[in-house]
């Protein structure tokens, strides 16, 4: 018998005239992969991420969710939110899980014992899953070229367990495993690894991109060019946790801009036919990242030289981006210009009688 | 390219290329490979095939074993039929897929050549690998040489696949003693394996055309009727495991009983009790010994899950002694030696004829069982006999007088 042509789905991209349209776009998808009646908190910044990427890909698409939040609070047993078929899997296999469902459906196609276009197959993995247990998993999905994507949902930390930190967690996150006392004042010392440009320097053949639920227009269009991408494709996600990142359950989309806007989450795209980046996508205006941490309680403890310490960074990304930095940036990058967070003093009164 | 499969012939063949052509006769889907001694030959032999366009199987080289077992499980839910395997430490680098894989009813096949463990992790074969994971809901069984490996491979997947079972299996073979030693394997007709082996359709696949949920979430009160229905297949398997392999003999034209091998059991008294290779050089040590008058016999088990304990109760029951060679670690365990005594003492318990049950700890670093350890256990066995109880519960064959 001869092998059976496999038929892949392309999918159209969405029209938007800001790179974001920030409420209602007459382009949206209608179909809803990932329907409401899950347990994930108000405002909880990876479901509506899982929304949006879902009506991206549409129904002929298969999801796998290796443990994190998006698995014990979406998944409840007899009552799942997912209408398209969806996989549990170990916080580990992120990466293999999927490539073996991509496995599957090349063999069966090919030998005429499923009939169908190829599915959207996509894994959902948070930032603990992505950047430290399942990261060799991953990394196999991608150098091995399966015909899938894989999200990295990134909340910065891992928030399933009770607000840990990951190796995603930024500088001077508070989290329960990187509290701030008189001895760490900062809380965690490390910077976050850089797992979207790790992705792409190692994988180059793969579509890999950055994006944020700030920008939902944009980012459904980077979920279906990683779909429309013949071989693996991994998109990283800026996923607010209202929960781990302490603050108003409103602002996950302002917090999605702001983390852009601040330099914090530069976003970009990895062209694998060209092998370069294309570091082109600018927000409509710029902050300091001050503006960004004010609203977030785990950064509550934060001194003027740590905000500091965080602006440098910052600053690091836009100059990667290509970006010339205006004068206040430059000032904010030195303490001297900088209050410590209103919190600070008595965060550090309450460390003192633990 | 498909899957294309020669005439029946006899070839000469290890235990793990025996495994890669039962592979490759099942028509595997999907093979998650990584190397590791003494398994690796399985592996290279299916990279062959593939290479050749003799199999039409997606071959990928995991990153690890437990991507291997991720792979596996998750092209087996998807509704293929996979293929994978392991040796020693990467059986166990895997162990976290185990219960999810039988969890969620996936018949994963994995060919497992044992290898010590570390230490002393040297290339020989203890079933300490495999037996860790005994508990875990997967089907597991020892071949002896490579014919029987093969068909063993066959018809794993032939249960694992039914309907009423939905189990993985571990179809194991000692590394070395099996693996590596080549003998005379018939390969079948290509239609008797069409006749035997159905193509693989599992219930509940992840087909985007009728959606379904797999493992989700559970709360403490979901668990226990959960871990029922587990149980139950893995109980459920025993009358459809001897229908299969009754349905085997009658197609290939080879018996096996599923559950026990007896050599030379008739009227002995002693008799050994072990899994695996070392049953080959046991026949020809009970031989010789039979030769000399002394009742012995050897009794081979060759499905450890689902245990057969009223078999093992009924055919044990008839002896006065028995000799449990273990090759495997069970430290601290029930006997201090390996973890075969407590299985075996735990089927007898309801015997109102007794054995007395000696543990020997033979074969172990993955050493030769020679004849002069046969005969030194067997007369361990003729003293138990004469003396009324053992001497020791545990032996460490090698290092007594």
């Amino acid at each position: 018998m001869p092998a059976i042509e496999v038929q892949r789905q392309m999918l159209p991209l969405l029209n938007s005239p800001n790179q974001g349209a920030r409420f209602y776009n007459p382009d949206l998808p209608e179909t809803e992969p990932f329907v409401p009646g899950h347990r994930t908190c108000a405002g909880c910044g990876p479901s509506i991420q899982y929304r949006m990427t879902s009506k991206a890909s549409g129904d002929n698409t298969i999801l796998v969710g290796p443990t994190g939040c998006m698995y014990v609070a979406n998944s409840s047993y007899l009552c799942t939110p997912y209408n398209v078929p969806w996989a549990h899997t170990q916080i580990g296999s992120a990466g293999s899980f999927t490539a073996g469902v991509a496995a599957a459906y090349e063999a069966m196609i090919r030998k005429g014992k499923w009939k169908g276009a190829y599915p959207n197959i996509i894994c959902e993995a948070g930032d603990g899953s992505a950047s430290d247990i399942g990261l060799a998993s991953i990394s196999g999905a991608l150098y091995r070229n399966h015909d899938c994507l894989i999200i990295c949902y990134d909340n910065e930390q891992y928030a399933n367990t009770g607000i840990q930190a990951s190796s995603r967690t930024p500088y001077g996150g508070m989290t329960t495993f990187s509290p701030p006392g008189p001895m760490i004042p900062e809380a965690k010392k490390l910077f976050p690894k850089d797992l979207a440009r790790m992705m792409a320097a190692g994988h180059p053949h793969c579509y890999v991109a950055t994006a944020s639920v700030g920008y939902p227009i944009d980012l459904m269009n980077k979920v279906r060019k990683g779909l429309n991408h013949k071989g693996a494709a991994y998109l990283m996600v800026y996923t607010p946790c209202q929960k781990g990142f302490v603050y108003e359950t409103p602002r996950s989309i302002d917090l999605g801009r702001l983390v852009v806007e601040c330099g914090l989450y530069p976003m970009w795209e990895w062209n694998p036919e060209q092998r370069e980046f294309d570091y082109s996508f600018r927000p409509a205006s710029m902050r300091p990242v001050s503006e960004y941490l004010k609203l977030q309680g785990r950064f509550g403890h934060l001194q003027a030289e740590h905000i500091a310490t965080l602006q440098r960074f910052a600053n690091q990304q836009w100059h990667m981006m290509g970006v010339e930095l205006p004068e206040p940036l430059i000032r904010a990058a030195d303490a001297k210009n900088l209050a410590a967070m209103a919190s600070a003093e008595a965060a550090a009164v309450v460390a003192q009688t633990v | 390219m498909a899957t294309v499969l020669g005439k029946k012939k006899t070839v000469r063949i290890n235990g793990c290329v025996a495994a890669a052509q039962a592979a490759k006769y099942a028509d595997v889907d999907v093979i998650a490979a990584y190397p590791i001694r003494p398994y690796t030959a399985t592996m290279m032999a299916l990279a062959q095939m593939v290479a050749n366009g003799e199999l039409d199987a997606e071959y990928i080289v995991a990153d690890s074993e437990h991507s291997q077992l991720s792979i596996a499980h998750g092209a087996s839910s998807s509704g293929a039929r996979v293929f994978t395997g392991s040796s020693g430490v990467g059986v166990h680098f895997a162990f976290e897929l185990y219960s999810p894989i039988s969890g969620s009813r996936m018949p994963v096949q994995m060919m497992i050549a044992d290898r010590t463990l570390d230490p002393p992790g040297d290339f020989g074969s203890e079933h300490t690998d495999a037996l860790a994971t005994r508990d875990m809901g997967w089907l597991m069984g020892w071949s002896c040489d490579a014919q029987e490996a093969f068909d063993n491979h066959l018809m794993g997947y032939r249960i694992g696949e039914d309907p009423r079972v939905l189990l993985p299996q571990m179809v194991c073979q000692d590394g070395f003693f099996v693996s590596h030693i080549t003998s005379e394997v018939d390969l079948p007709d290509p239609g008797q394996v069409k006749e035997f082996l159905p193509p693989y359709k599992h219930p509940y696949p992840l087909d985007p055309r009728h959606p379904v949920s797999h493992g989700p979430q559970i709360m403490p009160e979901q668990g226990p009727p959960l871990q029922l229905e587990r149980a139950r297949a893995m109980e459920g398997s025993m009358p459809v495991i001897e229908e299969i392999h009754e349905e085997f003999a009658k197609i290939f034209g080879r018996r096996y009983d599923p559950w026990i091998e007896e050599f030379m059991t008739d009227d002995a008294d002693v008799v050994f009790f072990l899994q695996g290779a070392h049953a080959v050089t046991g026949r020809y040590a009970i031989r010789h010994m039979r030769e000399r008058g002394a009742k012995v016999g050897l009794v081979r088990l060759r499905t450890f899950r689902p245990y057969p304990t009223d078999r093992v109760r009924e055919v044990l029951s008839k002896f006065k002694v028995v000799g449990v060679i273990e090759t495997n670690m069970g430290l601290g365990s029930v006997s201090s030696g390996g973890s075969l005594y407590a299985e075996v003492c735990g089927a007898l318990y309801e015997s109102d004829r007794r054995p007395l049950v000696h543990s020997f700890m033979a074969g172990m670093g993955g050493e030769a069982i020679v004849l002069k350890e046969f005969y030194w256990m067997t007369q361990k066995m003729l003293e138990a006999q004469k003396r009324g109880k053992i001497e020791k519960r545990t032996h460490w064959v090698g290092f007594e007088d």
